[in-house]
């Protein structure tokens, strides 16, 4: 009997799916990796599993009986704990309050008892105690660590709650290799205690030294579920992508490009910022500059500060030969710039309003009107939502009312009013379908050879590789290399990426 | 230069454990100035008559506080320290003002005060209603329910409890005693597990729920909690006014939000101290008698006062936010 | 094996729910409803005339809510506790300026409205370039501006209104109806025009529903919320002048009432605390609702605590309508 059995859970926002079919059978004592590209739903079916997530449909059983979760507290109490990707952690409380909310230790009076409190949090920390770096003290208060140390916390918190089942949902994805190591060494023990664990990770090689089955998600369905010695990289890979002929063509077929470089319209020489140091490169009207490397080095964060959404601390900017300094968003959009983040949620959905409201601004901004009659702005709101295929019911319906993709299209939309000179694509395509993301890079394309000039910084190398016709490798915040013509191949690109990656 | 860090850094965590040292500093400051605009303002009748005065705002700004914790806010303390206030004058005038009726009073005035704290909880928290306007609600409705109790300010207090407030013990003012225990109460309270789960709920509901705290009870909590404390406040001002009054702590709610915030507690949860709003009603007393002793023109005072509390207020924000940085 | 079976909540609602999630639709609905059993309660309620007289109070409210909608449509916690101060300033200024003349009206209106501007553009400021939350800045504010009430008074009798300002606000001014309800259509179709039909309207909404988003597509956050606060304020102080003009002469805290009474109409017409939606054709349906809901308990004979015991249930139970805030569990 499986200690946990999902069926055919699913989840809906809306018009979107966040879970179509999610089955999952986990086993007493085994570590039980969730894979899957993302927005594929491995976030939300943990949270089921965890119960902060209500299910629209599905059964689920724990230990053979079926049950019904009322919450965080009722999974709780049925020892389910979970590793939150986005942090549970209370801020301003100390590290040892934190890793005890849940279970606050007190005296017979009902006080808190700090001594049990500093006592059991330091179980915790003692497991970590040769990677934990410095300030990590029981009372030291969370808001002032660092991102890693904030994720060990989180991993504290969940180990405190001595639950039978543990998920972890990207618990590494801040950490070190050392840190990463000790993680594992605890999890191999807990294993053997009979735990069982579902862990989320996106480092194929993490994922291949620790787990014992594999279970793939995609689209919101689970796609397989194999033991670790059924399965090699390339069957993962093969099921999380699915059947896909034409991506793989695209991939082969948008060989690099003839170079047709003409002037360049941007040169940047010794940037530097909060994440980036001395990034220096330049930019030709009419190519795609695609930017590499692990997840956060640095790529973002050169966009933002070429955006003027960060702080650019040293280095200079020129921009057709004139200096500019980026200060904020405005003063670079005037300038000729735009942004599209992969983040919509936070940097380009203006929540709940329609789809004019959200496309208009640039045009307001580049146009300087005043006057914002619906006719007049469908004239021009219409084209741009129409090159990109958007599918919409009206202007006026509001744009929660779309599915993330289309979502996204509306937010690049935005850009074609007026079109800009320097296009900043910071991850695009993160969490929306294939079809939008082709169309897109489509789009893409098509403005490069209208003259724009575009830098491209994806998540997913293959899109990376397909799409740009250079590549800056990041790594640690500088560029350690450079990949064009012959030598932009996925080896030389993850080669460029690991080698002294941290 | 490190140990300048070391320094800025063990200055923050200290600021951490205890947000009101900038408002104690603050008071302290007041005290001096008040002392040297006035040498007779320094003297243990007149400190007497600030205690007896804002020992009232002291106890709503303390319940404020458990509200605040959460990014909530209660409206309403005004109106349920009027509803406690006249409940108890009309109690004990029925029944006569023996000890033991006085009690009784005070008893079923702290259940008053625990209800209405319950209502507001289950409408704000239960119903997940917006807590300045739900609360506001609450407001009228409790306001009604005192003028129902004693429609016109006036009835008498029993001797018996206003000579226990304004009396002495040992020769010192029972005031000062109250005040002890109200410092006592908070030291006892902060060590309660109850109050780092407003403070984790006020951090982030959703983190609080996914960690598997019971969110909506906790808020409920914290409301009763603060009505319990607009409770005691009504004995307090009873004891000053001797009397009856339904109007009386219509006022009193802005000032025990704004005690609050100069206490070092952030409005958006998750940040502060109790101990520092009971300094922060204070340094609000202390505002006015300045401008008094400094010897502002009448005419003037209002204003004086009321800008000089919104600098301060400003200059808390900032301090604060530099602090939490 | 159980079948967990939730059904969308979006789609299962049914219409009539749908229809009774429009805010605008169930104050008209309440409306007409509360005119009806005010009607059976006392004949002549409903009369014309009776309305009329309605509309008047609920004007004024109605043109400080325009205020409050906008700041509260700015989002970030957008509140300002400072208008009943603006409109007690505003109504004594007014008053002390026109000194029952009708040459002083243009000048009282200019004074009023630049002192309005004048406070406004410091809670602005206060909010935006110093991070001072809207709650404490503008609270702050209002005690401030009580003091200052003091100072003006102080020696000076209590102005009079102009009578052409007095005339306009209660008198017949155009087909029968008094210049205050024209005034207050004016505000809002203005307000109608600027949310709907301008980039300013779009920006407003922007900054309240994502304001990191409005900020990336170059909107100037900061300058459009100091522009909401001072709006807020000149709207109070407008206000102010036709209050002076309604009551005769001004006296002191005539506008303390209007502080949290503005913040209700804008919830109860659908714009919730959190900003970014709603707008103030609902408010303008929320300001009459209240007042009509006041007028109503003032013709029952229970009393003032028991008007107000009624006024405060019925307000939660219409708040329990509009404005909650989504369950913690998704």
């Amino acid at each position: 009997m499986s200690r946990l059995k999902l069926q055919q859970i699913c989840k809906y926002y809306g018009a979107t799916t966040a879970l179509a079919s999610g089955d999952l059978l986990l086993e007493r004592g085994e570590i039980h990796v969730l894979i899957g590209a993302n927005g594929s739903g491995k976030s939300t079916l943990c949270k089921v599993i965890a119960g902060s997530v209500r299910p629209d449909g599905g059964t689920f059983e724990l230990n053979g009986k079926p049950v019904m979760l009322f919450g965080p507290q009722a999974a709780r109490e049925m020892g389910i704990c979970l590793f939150y990707q986005e942090l549970s952690l209370a801020n301003s409380l100390s590290i040892a309050q934190n890793i005890n909310l849940y279970h606050l230790p007190t005296h017979a009076g009902g006080l808190i008892d700090d001594a049990e409190l500093n006592k059991r949090a330091e179980h915790y920390i003692s497991k970590f105690e040769t990677v934990i770096g410095e300030g990590f003290t029981p009372d030291a208060p969370v808001a002032k660590l660092r991102p890693d140390q904030k994720q060990l916390v989180e991993i504290m918190k969940t180990l405190a709650s001595e639950a039978e089942i543990l998920i972890f949902d990207e618990p590494t994805s801040a950490l070190d290799r050392s840190q990463v190591e000790c993680f594992f060494s605890i999890l191999r023990e807990l294993k053997e205690e009979g735990r069982s664990i579902i862990f989320i990770s996106h480092r194929m090689d993490e994922i291949f030294d620790i787990a014992d089955r594999i279970t793939v998600i995609r689209d919101g369905t689970t796609v397989s579920s194999r033991l670790i010695e059924e399965t090699d990289h390339s069957t993962v890979i093969r099921d999380m992508i699915g059947e896909q002929p034409e991506a793989a063509a695209l991939e082969a077929s948008l060989a690099p490009q003839a170079e047709k470089k003409t002037e360049s319209c941007l040169v940047a020489e010794g940037l530097s910022g909060a994440h980036i140091r001395n990034v220096g490169f330049s930019l030709a009207k009419g190519e795609i500059l695609g930017l590499g490397g692990l997840h956060g080095q640095g790529q973002s964060t050169l966009l933002r500060t070429l955006f003027g959404a960060e702080k650019l601390q040293s280095g200079t900017l020129l921009l057709n030969g004139e200096a500019v300094h980026p200060t904020n968003p405005r003063a670079a959009i005037k300038n000729g710039f735009s942004y599209v983040s992969g983040d919509r949620v936070r940097d380009g959905v203006i929540t709940g309003r329609s789809i004019m409201e959200n496309v208009s601004p640039i045009h307001f901004l580049k146009d300087k009107t005043f006057l914002a009659f619906p006719s007049v702005l469908a004239r021009i709101i219409e084209p741009a939502l129409g090159a990109l295929n958007t599918k919409y019911s009206s202007l006026g319906a509001s744009i929660s009312s779309l599915s993330g993709g289309n979502q996204q299209k509306v937010v690049i939309a935005r850009w074609l009013t007026n079109p800009p000179d320097i296009l900043l694509l910071d991850d695009p395509t993160k969490g929306i379908d294939l079809s939008a993301k082709s169309e897109l890079f489509a789009l893409v394309r098509k403005l490069a050879d209208e003259g724009m000039a575009i830098i491209l910084y994806s998540s997913e190398d293959g899109e990376l590789l397909a799409h740009s016709d250079r590549i800056l490798v990041f790594n640690n915040g500088s560029v350690s290399r450079e990949l064009l013509g012959e030598d932009k191949t996925r080896f030389n690109l993850y080669e460029a990426a690991y080698s002294g990656a941290q | 230069m490190t140990k300048a860090i070391s320094f800025k850094s063990r200055m923050a965590t200290l600021l951490r454990r205890f947000p009101f040292i900038p408002a104690l500093g603050m008071l302290m400051l007041l005290f001096i100035l008040n002392g040297i605009a006035e040498p007779n303002s320094m003297t243990v009748r007149a400190l007497k008559g600030v205690a007896s005065t804002y020992l009232a705002l002291v106890f709503l700004s303390v319940g404020q506080t458990f509200v605040v914790y959460t990014a909530d806010i209660d409206l309403s303390v005004g109106a349920i320290l009027s509803l406690v206030n006249v409940s108890i004058v009309v109690i004990m005038s029925q029944f006569g003002g023996e000890p033991y009726v006085v009690l009784l009073a005070l008893g079923a005035g702290i259940a008053i005060g625990a209800l209405c704290g319950l209502m507001n909880g289950i409408v704000v928290s239960g119903l997940r209603m917006q807590a300045i306007v739900a609360t506001f609600a609450t407001s009228i409705l409790i306001s009604g329910i005192a003028l129902w109790v004693l429609p016109v300010a006036g009835m008498p207090a029993p001797s018996l409890f206003w000579k226990v407030y304004g009396g002495r013990s040992y020769g010192i003012p029972n005031v000062f005693f109250f005040i002890a225990i109200l410092i006592a109460l908070l030291a006892i309270m902060a060590k309660t597990g109850l109050v780092t789960k407003l403070l984790a709920v006020g951090n982030g509901q959703l983190s609080a729920y996914q960690s598997g705290l019971s969110v909506t009870r906790i808020r409920i909590y914290g409301y009763i909690i603060c009505g319990i404390f607009a409770a005691l406040a009504a004995f307090c001002i009873t004891g000053d006014t001797a009397s009856g009054d339904p109007l009386v702590g219509g006022a009193m709610t802005l000032s025990s939000v704004a005690a609050v915030v100069l206490g070092g507690t952030a409005l958006s949860g998750g940040i502060g101290s109790a101990f520092g709003s009971a300094i922060g009603a204070i340094i609000i007393g202390l505002i006015s008698s300045l401008v008094f002793y400094a010897g502002v023109p009448s005419q003037w005072q209002n204003l004086a006062q009321g800008a000089t509390i919104l600098v301060v207020l400003m200059l808390g924000v900032l301090a604060s936010k530099r602090i939490n940085q | 094996m159980t079948i967990m079976q939730h059904s969308n909540p979006q789609e299962s609602r049914s219409a009539l729910f749908v229809y009774l999630k429009n805010p605008l639709l169930v104050a008209f609905i309440l409306i007409v409803l509360l005119l009806t059993a005010g009607e059976a309660l006392s004949p002549g309620f409903a009369s014309m005339e009776q309305i009329l007289r309605l509309l008047i109070v609920a004007a004024l409210l109605g043109i400080v809510a325009a205020g409050q909608n906008l700041v509260i449509l700015g989002g970030r916690e957008g509140i300002d506790l400072s208008v009943g101060g603006v409109v007690s300033l505003s109504a004594v200024l007014a008053g002390n300026v026109m000194d029952g003349s009708n040459a002083n009206i243009i000048a009282a209106i200019l004074v009023c409205l630049a002192a309005g501007g004048l406070v406004g553009l410091i809670n602005g400021v206060g909010v935006t370039i110093f991070g001072i939350p809207p709650l404490v800045m503008t609270l702050g504010m209002l005690g401030v501006l009580q003091g200052l009430l003091v100072v003006i008074r102080q020696g000076i009798p209590s102005g009079l209104a102009a009578p052409a300002l007095a005339n306009f606000v209660s008198k017949p001014f155009l087909f029968n109806l008094p210049g205050i309800i024209w005034l207050w259509a004016a505000v809002g179709l203005l307000m109608a025009f600027l949310l709907m039909r301008t980039s300013l309207g779009h920006k407003i909404y922007a900054i309240g529903s994502n304001e990191n988003a409005a900020y990336m597509a170059g909107v100037p956050v900061r300058l459009i919320r100091i522009m909401l606060f001072a709006l807020s304020s000149m709207f109070a102080a407008l206000a102010g002048i036709c209050i002076l003009g309604y009551s005769g002469t001004s006296f002191a805290n005539v506008g303390d009432s209007y502080m949290l009474s503005s913040i209700i109409a804008v919830v109860l017409g659908g714009t919730p605390l959190s900003g970014g939606k709603g707008g103030y054709t609902g408010t303008m349906a929320g300001a009459f609702l209240l007042i009509l809901m006041q007028s109503i308990l003032t013709t029952l004979s229970i009393g003032e605590s028991g008007r107000q015991v009624v006024f405060g249930l019925t307000l939660l139970v219409l708040l329990l309508f509009y404005g909650r805030s989504k369950a913690l569990r998704g």
